[in-house]
């Protein structure tokens, strides 16, 4: 298959985007009456014009069942369903497309491997590991799973910049452990792990690695070849895409290893009263009807961010995160959580001001236009690393700009004067 | 639009009433919100089935910790079952956005939280922790 990301990445340097005209595609911004500061992609993203129109015509031009029938309109849509699942392939550069399977959200495929890979071989006293910077999505799965199996959790700590702190997981690529589960970027500090270095290791130990992408694939360059992760999951809605819609890739193997989440239509090759036989991957992991119109509206937010390029997206939102950082450094009573800006970092910011509470500052911020979300962004056992219940957090997209960052401070300054003594 | 920031609630923001310690009360009972790690703790002394005292301490937005403090002044003086019909009045004008009068005059400055349902539990983190105390 094709390295579409490397192509696609080489073609333009990054200051030959124009972000200006690339934030018209998005209509939201064009139709709300007060100016929308929208600093909540992390949460999910906005939805460029060519998303929601591929969506709108899949249902008015050529819906119909997918994998069900055999007249023309199934069999374009059967097709069209399966040109997706390529682009989503090439999109991580997957070596062939039956290693992506579309699940509802990168949650139900972390679920999936928890359940139906990690389940069946997991035994007392082998370890599962993962990091203080999980999201509760790829923390609680593994959490339950190791206890209905007698195994342990094993979390590797951060350090007080919020970078993994490797040197202190003792046993990390030990003999017990059975799979490295970590995210690519926190959701709440921005930090971007080094995972290459991880998955290195890992492999040499022959332990698998699974990686929760959905905060870096819409953000940076992901390969999984290059990475060597054995399984990647990912949600469209954070990437420009539709809800409801997510993938995981597996390598082969381990998909072969894995048994399905749900069972129903469509997965099964033989259907017998006593036994069945599951249909090939990826077809087996996917019971019900699937969703057309979400896998070809995740499709079109692939293309869209790699016609834009993920490095220009990369460098156009960490630049952003930078100034906002400025910005945010130089008001009194801010304390900013994470990487600071003499360190990598994606485009989110996690802060608090002094005296304030986040909720507070998230009010004051959304009545003036500013979109920026507060609480603990389901990352409990981050907050309680940092030793606090919640944050502010403004998460930068590609399609944010200067005027945002201004925004944000004003929202912040008035926040001050507003609660202020 | 209309902010929720009104003068009342600054003011008991800043200045809370009834705030400290809970050793001296009869009843503490805890309430948190464990969407945003917040957490009140309120305490009632009672004589004769009535209020003596209502005090609270704990962390929390503004919002939270105001509503403490005006819930805590507009409940002393109340018998328990005069408080606890209040308190079933405040929930269910939250409840009922479109209800006008606030079950007391003090309360109108919660009238435009009550459109933002996601501060909802801000403001009834108190009162649901004095309903159990007084339970």
């Amino acid at each position: 298959m094709a390295r579409v990301s490397a192509k696609a990445t080489s073609v333009a340097p990054p200051d030959s985007v124009d972000f200006d005209a690339i934030r018209k595609d998005f209509p939201i911004f064009n139709n709300s009456a007060q100016t929308l500061h929208y600093l909540d992609s992390a949460a999910s993203s906005q939805k460029p014009d060519c998303v929601i129109d591929t969506i709108a015509d899949c249902y008015r031009s050529h819906y119909g069942p997918v994998h069900r029938g055999l007249y023309p309109l199934a069999e374009s849509a059967s097709e069209s369903y399966e040109k997706a699942r390529q682009t989503l392939a090439q999109f991580i550069n997957a070596p062939s497309s039956d290693e992506v399977v579309f699940t509802r959200s990168a949650t139900e495929a972390i679920n999936l491997i928890a359940s139906g890979w990690a389940g069946p071989r997991l035994r007392a006293g082998d370890e599962i590991w993962l990091s203080q910077m999980e999201h509760h999505s790829n923390f609680l799965p593994w959490q339950r799973v190791c206890r209905d199996r007698g195994a342990s959790l094993r979390v590797i700590p951060l350090d007080s910049s919020g970078q993994l702190n490797l040197e202190k997981a003792v046993g990390l690529f030990g003999s017990k452990t059975r799979l490295i589960a970590i995210t690519q970027v926190s959701n709440v500090l921005g930090t971007i792990n080094p995972l290459e270095a991880i998955i290195n290791q890992a492999s040499r130990h022959s332990i698998p690695v699974l990686v929760d992408a959905a905060q870096s694939v819409g953000h940076m360059p992901v390969d999984v070849q290059s990475l060597n992760c054995d399984f990647l999951v990912a949600s469209a809605h954070k990437m420009c895409g539709p809800n409801g819609i997510g993938i995981l890739y597996g390598k082969k193997e381990r998909l072969m290893e894995t048994e399905p989440l749900l069972l129903g239509g469509g997965m099964v090759d033989q259907v017998q009263s006593e036994n069945s036989l599951w249909a090939d991957i990826p077809a087996r992991f996917e019971a019900g009807s699937p969703n057309l119109a979400g896998a070809l509206g995740f499709a079109a937010a692939a293309d869209y961010i790699q016609k834009i390029g993920r490095h220009q997206i990369e460098q156009r939102e960490q630049d952003l995160a930078a100034s906002a950082f400025e910005v945010l450094s130089g008001i009194d009573g801010v304390t900013i959580y994470g990487p600071d800006n003499s360190q990598k970092r994606s485009g989110i910011l996690s802060f608090n001001i002094e005296g304030f509470h986040p909720h507070d500052i998230a009010q004051i911020a959304g009545e003036r236009g500013v979109a920026i979300r507060a609480g603990h962004h389901c990352c409990q056992p981050l907050m309680q690393h940092l030793g606090i219940s919640s944050t502010a957090r403004a998460s930068f997209s590609f399609y944010n700009n200067q005027e945002d960052i201004t925004a944000l401070e004003s929202a912040i300054l008035e926040t001050k004067k507003i609660l202020g003594a | 639009m209309d902010s929720v920031y009104r003068a009342v609630l600054l003011d008991h923001f800043h200045n809370p009433r009834n705030k400290g310690d809970l050793d001296a009360m009869d009843r503490v009972k805890r309430g948190s919100n464990p969407r945003c790690g917040d957490e009140i703790e309120v305490g009632i002394k009672t004589d004769k089935k009535v209020l003596e005292s209502v005090k609270f301490r704990g962390r929390g937005c503004s919002i939270c910790l105001a509503s403490a403090s005006i819930m805590s002044e507009c409940t002393t003086g109340l018998t328990v079952r005069q408080a606890q019909d209040l308190i079933r009045q405040m929930l269910a004008w939250f409840d009922d956005t479109q209800a006008d009068a606030p079950p007391v005059t003090t309360l109108a400055a919660f009238g435009a939280v009550r459109q933002h349902p996601a501060r909802k539990k801000c403001v009834l983190l108190a009162w649901i922790a004095l309903d159990e105390a007084l339970a």
